[in-house]
């Protein structure tokens, strides 16, 4: 008796182990088909890619950018006179244009003469109408809106 | 035999008769159930010498199957010619494989040959008729018929439907910049397999035997990345190719070399050639001339007599050597091509670009000291790099006091001119003579790689005359202000029917930028340039290769990253105060 419910429990077991594996299997063939699918369209993205990077270095070739910006473009080659290192560049003025100023180039024009008997060295005096709520190098554009 | 049997021994009590029986059949002492355990162990072993077979080749399907799924796949595309990609210092695209259609056919399963000779005939208007005929008649099981076709007659050839005709998905090689960098990359041939340049040393490097097994099928191999700057190469080649056309000259070549590195940042021989487009390569007139062509380099040698005599410490810079008369020397005479009929001090000689000067600094070193000084600046042997093509220099069999002086001013020895250059590069990098490469490298390598072949002073002392040959001798008209461009000049009679012509010149222009700090040479050489309007009837150096060289340096100097300083002093401040302050 105690045979025959072992025997039943064992084949019982064996389907479920057989169902199981084939389940395994048939999961196993999807996903490698779908790996070798995958493969194919990467294969293909890369050649695809391969052709663009081609042509982009047709495209992107000295050769051919000259020729159309010589046609379409008022640019010359840059002569050696036309380079600086940026030690050499000078400090920045002093702003010219008051922040908060709802009219930037009219500022400029404002802060184009200074006054009689003031040399560059010398500070200009701050005009009373500028309001001191914002720093003086905030760049225009009103930020107070 | 049941399983009582063979475990119970032979009970003796067993009747005569059987055992009878039994001792005519085994014999009268053999052990039956010892016999029985030995065959039931021997097919227990088969047993599962077969079971175990069985559990390893399906664990072996289990695993394998994957892979047979993809390849199954792939094989339809896979003629395995995949080559890796070709890329400039920057990552520019220099080669690349594009997919290309091919069309095939086997013979054996065509059904109706004037049909699909006549099909295809309409769809491939450029298909010889009557050789397609003779093809698809052939009894052979694979014929290519037509390599690189569009995917519009992939398309219409596939609509059509025909038995045994069929597309492969061929690598094709393209180069995007076309003619730009001809020489240096090479070519390959319709089965992709290099046939020169870069592309032929990659093929060495043992992609062939990888085509031959069949396995460089994938897109997965790293790129090469060469030295080469493709702007560079570019500027280059516009100026040498308008110089060409400008000086009527048959040729012209340029190189950039990076003295530190020994790096070459472009190399241009004009004529060139697209490698899309085949052709015959075995055409003369597009060899590349730098590395194949070999040369008498004129003047430009002397940079070598000069850097001899001051390295051996016999000559200073301030040792003056007589010119007063042409150098007579048994039938022959040296003559300058400008007489100064005075005795020159070193420096003039150079910047006078003095043959009797020059003649008699090597005289006065010795035969062997001058032969000995060449061979240690790798100008007397063939110079090898990765490309495949390189060219022995021809050197004097019996080398006589003769050759000395001839090969003091460039004549009697040609050599490669890239060989040269390494040479010149040498003299100006602080005197470590590199081996010039095609391949990216750092600078610590290239230092492991080279050697020490004159004295640091002695390389100072030759980028100021360089320098003052610029500032106030031949070379005069390539001084682009901001560059502190030293340079020198050199111009060949090139020999015709034996013998040195008076009319037919290979100028060449040897530069290097900046002079106190060297970081690059390079060569511009014009065969045979014509005398204009413009060069006075001149067709030296000094008025053709020189002022190409100048526009070479304008534009390629901010390229290589080279800043312009506009305010320096004359050479003999800038380059020899320094060395006087080193001693």
């Amino acid at each position: 008796m105690i045979f025959r419910v072992i025997n039943i429990v064992v084949i019982g077991a064996l389907v479920l182990a057989a169902a199981y594996v084939y389940r395994i299997k048939f999961d196993s063939t999807v996903q490698a088909e779908h790996l070798a699918k995958l493969r194919i369209e990467v294969r293909r993205e890369r050649d695809r890619i391969a052709a663009l990077r081609a042509e982009w270095g047709e495209l992107d070739n000295p050769g051919r950018i000259e020729i159309l910006a010589k046609r379409f473009l008022a640019l010359k080659p840059v002569a050696p006179t036309q380079f600086d290192s940026l030690d050499r560049l000078p400090e920045r003025p002093p702003d010219d244009v008051r922040a908060a100023n709802d009219d930037p180039i009219g500022g400029m024009i404002g802060n184009l003469d200074p006054p009689e008997g003031v040399t560059g060295t010398i500070p200009v005096p701050e005009p009373p109408a500028a309001p001191a709520a914002t720093p003086p190098d905030q760049p225009s554009g009103a930020p107070s809106q | 035999m049941s399983a009582t049997a063979e475990t119970l021994p032979v009970a003796p009590t067993e009747p005569l008769r059987r055992r009878l029986l039994r001792s005519l059949l085994y014999g009268r002492n053999s052990n039956r159930a010892a016999k029985a355990r030995a065959r039931v162990g021997l097919a227990i072993i088969a047993f599962a010498v077969v079971y175990g077979i069985i559990a390893v080749r399906l664990v072996m399907f289990a695993a394998v199957s994957d892979g047979r799924v993809a390849h199954r796949v792939v094989s339809g595309d896979a003629i395995a010619t995949a080559r890796p990609d070709i890329l400039d210092r920057n990552g520019e695209v220099l080669a690349t494989d594009v997919r290309v259609p091919s069309l095939y056919a086997e013979p054996r399963r065509l059904i109706d040959v004037d049909e699909a000779v006549e099909l295809l005939t309409a769809d491939l208007p450029d298909l010889d008729a009557t050789e397609l005929r003779e093809r698809l008649s052939s009894r052979r099981g694979f014929v290519w018929l037509k390599r690189d076709i569009t995917s519009e007659q992939q398309r219409e050839i596939y609509h059509q439907g025909l038995p045994g005709i069929g597309f492969l998905n061929e690598n094709k090689r393209d180069y995007p910049n076309g003619a730009e960098i001809s020489h240096l990359l090479g070519r390959v041939d319709i089965d992709n397999q290099g046939t020169a340049g870069v592309e032929k040393w990659l093929d060495n490097q043992g992609l062939a035997a990888l085509h031959l097994a069949g396995l460089a099928t994938d897109r997965l191999q790293t790129p090469v990345q060469l030295a080469v700057d493709l702007r560079v190469q570019h500027a280059l080649r516009d100026e040498l190719v308008k110089a060409r056309d400008k000086f009527h000259a048959i040729a012209a070549a340029g190189l950039v070399l990076n003295v530190r590195t020994g790096e070459i940042v472009a190399m241009v021989s004009e004529p060139d050639y697209d490698p899309n487009i085949p052709h015959n390569p075995r055409d003369p007139g597009l060899i590349n001339r730098l590395t194949t062509g070999v040369y008498e380099m004129g003047s430009t040698f002397k940079a070598f007599t000069v850097a001899m005599a001051l390295d051996s410490g016999k000559v200073t810079l301030k040792s003056s050597f007589d010119a007063h008369n042409p150098l007579h020397y048994g039938k022959f005479d040296i003559h300058d091509f400008e007489p100064m009929q005075r005795s020159l001090s070193v420096p003039e000689i150079f910047t006078y670009s003095s043959n009797i000067g020059a003649a008699r600094i090597a005289m006065s070193m010795g035969v062997d000291a001058h032969k000995a000084f060449l061979k240690k600046m790798g100008q007397l042997d063939r110079l090898r790099t990765e490309l495949p093509e390189s060219a022995e220099p021809i050197v004097p069999k019996r080398w006589s006091e003769l050759n000395t002086i001839t090969i003091a001013f460039g004549h009697g020895l040609s050599v490669a001119p890239l060989q040269a250059v390494m040479g010149v590069g040498a003299l100006m990098n602080g005197g470590i003579l590199i081996p010039p490469t095609f391949l990216k490298r750092t600078e610590a390598e290239a230092q492991a790689l080279g050697h020490r072949v004159i004295k640091p002073e002695t390389s100072a002392m030759m980028r100021y005359l360089m320098r003052l040959n610029v500032e106030k001798g031949t070379a005069s008209k390539a001084d682009v202000a901001g560059y502190y461009i030293g340079g020198k000049t050199g111009t060949a009679d090139k020999v015709v029917f034996g013998r040195y012509s008076k009319t037919r010149v290979l100028t060449d222009f040897m530069a290097v930028l900046p002079a106190d700090q060297p970081r690059y040479v390079l060569l511009i050489m014009l065969d045979e340039p014509k005398a204009l309007p413009e060069t006075h009837g001149f067709t030296t150096s000094g008025w053709n290769a020189v002022p190409t060289g100048g526009a070479v340096v304008a534009r390629i100097a901010p390229l290589l990253g080279i800043e312009p300083r506009l305010d320096l002093p004359p050479a003999d401040q800038q380059i020899l105060a320094s060395l006087k302050e080193s001693r």
